[in-house]
């Protein structure tokens, strides 16, 4: 949707300022201490510059006095309107179920539609994607873009594709070679399609919608006909999931699930059962647009349907409720992987730092999110700091080297916040322990 | 009239002199993220500048440099439910967000806590939760964990325990304000240096009545000490249903006369229309006809009792009490007042503090307004039978909360006004019931809460006028160029209103 469409949602903030805040309607919510217990404040970009513009609650009469004529496209808007993870904390805390981040969204696009030039790592990536010879954020050639798979690309006759994404096929392969692993020992019949373009994610998030939308364009045409699309990268399935129908009006030609829901719902058929151990203590990390994006999403489409929000409100919570376990369920199928959840936890969970084109344009904002997150994983006592997003990942790394080196500069120890904490992908330990 | 002036390039030089350059912003996005038009008010002019303060002496200096340039200062932290206080007039000024200013100090011993104003509610009751768990911070019931509790305090607000201490000011203790000159002093036994502030009326007079509710315009307060509440943990909530405003109201009254007996307990009784239930969600998306709402066992009218007690005894005799009333005056009254079959999660709902409950009311269409008012506990009937009856006159959902302060010796009533904040003179429309309203309830001798600067304050003062001189004679001690937040109790007179001014009668 664009702003104006979105103008009676945004219409709709008392800036009451509950999104600051995760468990916000969880006063008595039980913890282990003082700094972990009841609401806490979960907003990165918020606690990181300290104005309000920077929390949802003055995002959203920014996007008020730009759509009122108040405030015009400027650089300077555009700036803080970017420097936001676009996590979506904010949307799930909202009793007025204002869609947070579509607002944030359609602001980051209307200025730069009225003619404000993008950021510059944000039309880096643009113009990079918009390059045919490209399409993808990295800047690599697209002819290298299957480099990393042994298999057969384009097989013939099959129905199941792996979308791959860009960040698996140009930095994190192992990734997408951990992903055709477990798909291979599964015995799914899948192909990796050569002509895979970027899913249009870090673009669509800064703002830049023409080029986003030409390359959802292409990847439906590439698509269309496969009957099911498997990802491993959290960021390329939200969008195709969510943003694709949204932006183009269409329900998608094909399914699309991610591969821990794939692997969890084989877990629950019998067909995939794990007998190796994995004996870690391990907390687990919940990518913003995995499980908060996608069970919020579930919710917000039964209430299109009712006509009794007052009834089917507790419905629609239910089913995103249950959505955000089964990355739980995973990790219950492991044997011998003691789990402790981290203090703010699925629609609740602090994000990692990286997405919304922050890591890129914002890395200072990115680090101090990752360390804050990285504090509180050490708080449960584990030593693997587990997730399923290699955005997540990066930027949990990124964190830890932080921390490291500050710890070689200062002499400090840093492990109480942190700076030994293993980081896995959750892909990576299946494809170890699935025989 | 008071003429202001704009904030110039050399005053930004002189408040980043003072407060430092990261907490001084002219930036206008930023400053447009502290606009709010909704909830608690509907008027806001942007501010010039923003500055963010760490401490009173910072405060001080701000205030300095705003009387040398005739700069209007609007302080804010957000004390309320919704929004900010904000500049109502021209030029807006410089706008101080008092956030950074988050100390909190705890005195079990005295059961005292001493609030800065960036002490939100979230964060008092987490902090209490874990270290204090016998005690609960007064945070304002019904508002968002970012309210603070010292933004609460000073406007006069309503507690979590209002039913029986009253509003939330009649439990300060002493008040650190910086007067509108600059000067900070402490107010009740704090006045003395190195004295804890444990008696509010400390080397007296005590002047905190002109501080508290002044919103923000005879000074600004930047430390309160308040009282602690009490936190049993033996609570529930019951509710009792009525086809009228009395029928809720007139048994309430009996319930909490019972001082030092049921209704030392009865912490929070509260009701309200079963509109306050429907127009939480969107009005194309719930049933709009009662008998739904029936058949869910939701009465037209009801009241609900909120009991904290120390042991299952004194919360079953405390509940029993309330029945009985009840009982005794069906008898007498010959009418029944159902009792309401509640669900577990509704009670744990209702007991939930801080919370999210005066928040959903935009869904209805895209939009809400709180309009507050204080009359008899008696009389309160009649305010919500008119208030309504005006609400459907001039196309709103008549939806009414009522809640007792201080043992029902006062009603809260509070019309909440769901309308669509995107509609073409919907502000109009809304003024104009607001007058109406204004106009009929000073006849009958009842006053708005936080009264807003262009209806309910230059109303209210051309009728209490010698009261509004008084006020101004204060105001001009304090503060001699006028300052702090104008418009707001409509000083200067002209700037928010063309009635006859009180002064020159």
């Amino acid at each position: 949707m664009n702003l104006e469409e979105l103008r009676k949602i945004n219409a709709r903030c008392i800036h009451c300022r509950a999104c600051q805040y995760a468990y916000s309607g969880e006063p008595d919510r039980e913890g282990t201490d003082e700094e972990y217990t009841g609401m806490l404040q979960g907003c990165p970009a918020g606690l990181f510059y300290g104005w309000e513009g920077y929390f949802n609650s003055g995002k959203q009469w920014m996007a008020r006095a730009f759509l009122n004529g108040e405030l015009e496209a400027s650089t300077e808007l555009l700036e803080v309107t970017e420097a936001c993870t676009t996590c979506g904390m904010c949307e799930t805390q909202c009793p007025n179920y204002i869609d947070t981040v579509a607002v944030t969204e359609a602001l980051r696009a209307a200025i730069i539609e009225a003619g404000v030039e993008p950021l510059a790592k944000h039309k880096g990536m643009g113009d990079r994607v918009e390059k045919e010879d490209m399409r993808n954020p990295y800047g690599e050639p697209r002819t290298d873009r299957t480099k990393w798979y042994k298999g057969e690309v384009d097989k013939p006759g099959t129905k199941i594709a792996y979308y791959v994404g860009c960040t698996a096929a140009y930095r994190q392969p192992h990734i997408a070679d951990h992903t055709t692993s477990i798909l291979d020992k599964l015995g799914i019949e899948y192909t990796v399609v050569s002509k895979e373009v970027c899913c249009g994610s870090p673009i669509l998030r800064s703002g830049i919608r023409a080029t986003a939308k030409k390359v959802m364009k292409e990847n439906l045409e590439i698509f269309k006909d496969f009957d099911l699309l498997i990802f491993s990268c959290a960021g390329c399935y939200k969008t195709f999931r969510n943003d694709y129908p949204e932006h183009t009006g269409e329900p998608l030609p094909f399914k699309v699930i991610h591969t821990v829901d794939f692997i969890n719902d084989l877990m629950k058929e019998g067909k995939v059962k794990i007998d190796k151990e994995y004996t870690e203590k391990v907390t687990w990390h919940d990518p913003c647009h995995l499980i908060r994006h996608c069970g919020l999403a579930m919710e917000k489409k039964i209430l299109e349907k009712s006509d009794n929000w007052l009834l089917d409100s507790r419905k629609a919570e239910k089913v995103k409720l249950a959505y955000y376990e089964v990355p739980r369920e995973v990790l219950a199928n492991i044997p011998g992987l003691e789990h402790t959840e981290m203090y703010r936890n699925r629609g609740d969970s602090f994000c990692c730092g990286a997405g919304g084109g922050v890591k890129a344009q914002f890395p200072d904002l990115a680090l101090f999110a990752s360390k804050e997150r990285l504090k509180e994983a050490n708080a449960t006592g584990s030593d693997v700091l587990m997730t399923s997003c290699p955005f997540c990942v990066t930027n949990f790394e990124d964190g830890i080297k932080a921390l490291k080196k500050e710890e070689e500069e200062t002499g400090k120890d840093l492990s109480g916040v942190g700076s030994k904490l293993k980081v896995v992908e959750l892909l990576e330990l299946l494809d170890e322990l699935i025989e | 009239m008071t003429e202001y002036n704009s904030v110039t390039d050399e005053v930004v030089k002189k408040l980043v002199a003072i407060c430092g350059d990261e907490f001084v912003t002219t930036s206008l996005p930023l400053r447009h993220s502290y606009m709010a038009k909704g909830i608690m008010g509907l008027e806001a002019e942007l501010p010039e500048v923003i500055v963010r303060p760490a401490s009173a002496e910072e405060v001080s200096k701000i205030l300095i440099v705003a009387n040398e340039n005739l700069s209007p200062v609007t302080p804010a932290a957000g004390g309320l439910s919704g929004g900010f206080a904000l500049p109502a007039i021209q030029p807006g000024g410089i706008y101080l967000d008092l956030t950074r200013m988050d100390k909190m100090d705890v005195d079990v011993e005295n059961r005292v806590m001493v609030v800065e104003p960036g002490v939100r509610s979230g964060d008092a009751w987490r902090i209490f939760k874990t270290k204090y768990p016998d005690w609960a911070p007064p945070i304002p019931d019904g508002a968002p964990p970012a309210a603070t509790v010292l933004g609460d305090a000073i406007e006069r607000g309503f507690s979590l325990v209002t039913g029986v201490y009253g509003p939330q000011a009649d439990m300060i203790m002493g008040l650190e304000v910086v007067l509108p000159t600059g000067e900070i002093f402490h107010t009740g036994s704090w006045a003395l240096p190195g004295a804890k502030p444990f008696y509010r009326w400390g080397v007296g007079p005590n002047p905190d009545g002109l501080f508290l509710g002044s919103q923000g315009s005879m000074g600004i307060i930047t430390k309160c000490a308040i009282k602690m509440v009490p936190h049993p943990h033996f609570k529930t909530v019951v509710a009792y249903g009525g086809d009228t405003w009395d029928d809720i109201v007139k048994p309430a009254w009996e319930v909490s006369k019972y001082e030092m007996g049921i209704s030392e307990r009865t912490v929070m009784v509260q009701g309200g229309n079963y509109e306050l239930v429907m127009t939480r969600w969107p009005k194309e998306n719930v049933p709009v006809d009662y008998e739904f709402y029936k058949k869910i066992g939701i009465d037209r009218k009801w009241m609900n009792y909120e009991v904290w007690a120390w042991s299952q005894e004194e919360l079953d005799q405390t509940l029993n009490g309330i029945d009985k009333v009840y009982k005794d005056f069906e008898v007498r009254e010959k009418k029944v007042f159902p009792k309401q079959d509640l669900h577990p999660k509704q009670v744990a709902s209702r007991l939930k503090k801080p919370n999210k409950i005066a928040v959903p009311y935009s869904l209805w269409e895209a939009g809400f307004l709180f309009i507050t008012w204080y009359c008899p506990w008696l009389e309160s009937a009649a305010m919500m039978e008119e208030y309504c009856a005006a609400m459907v006159n001039h196309g709103f959902p008549p939806t009414m909360w009522v809640a007792s302060i201080d043992h029902a010796r006062q009603a809260i009533v509070m019309p909440i006004l769901c309308f669509d904040s995107t509609e073409p003179g919907i502000e109009d429309r809304i003024r104009e019931f607001n007058l109406e309203t204004t106009r009929s309830f000073l006849k009958k001798g009842w006053i708005n809460y936080r009264p807003d600067p262009f209806v309910h304050a230059p109303e209210t003062f051309s009728q209490a006028k010698e009261y509004y001189k008084m006020l101004v004679k204060f105001r001009k001690v304090l503060d001699p160029n006028l300052i702090m937040h104008p418009g707001r109790l409509a000083i200067p007179w002209e700037s928010v209103t063309n009635l006859p001014n009180p002064l020159e009668e």
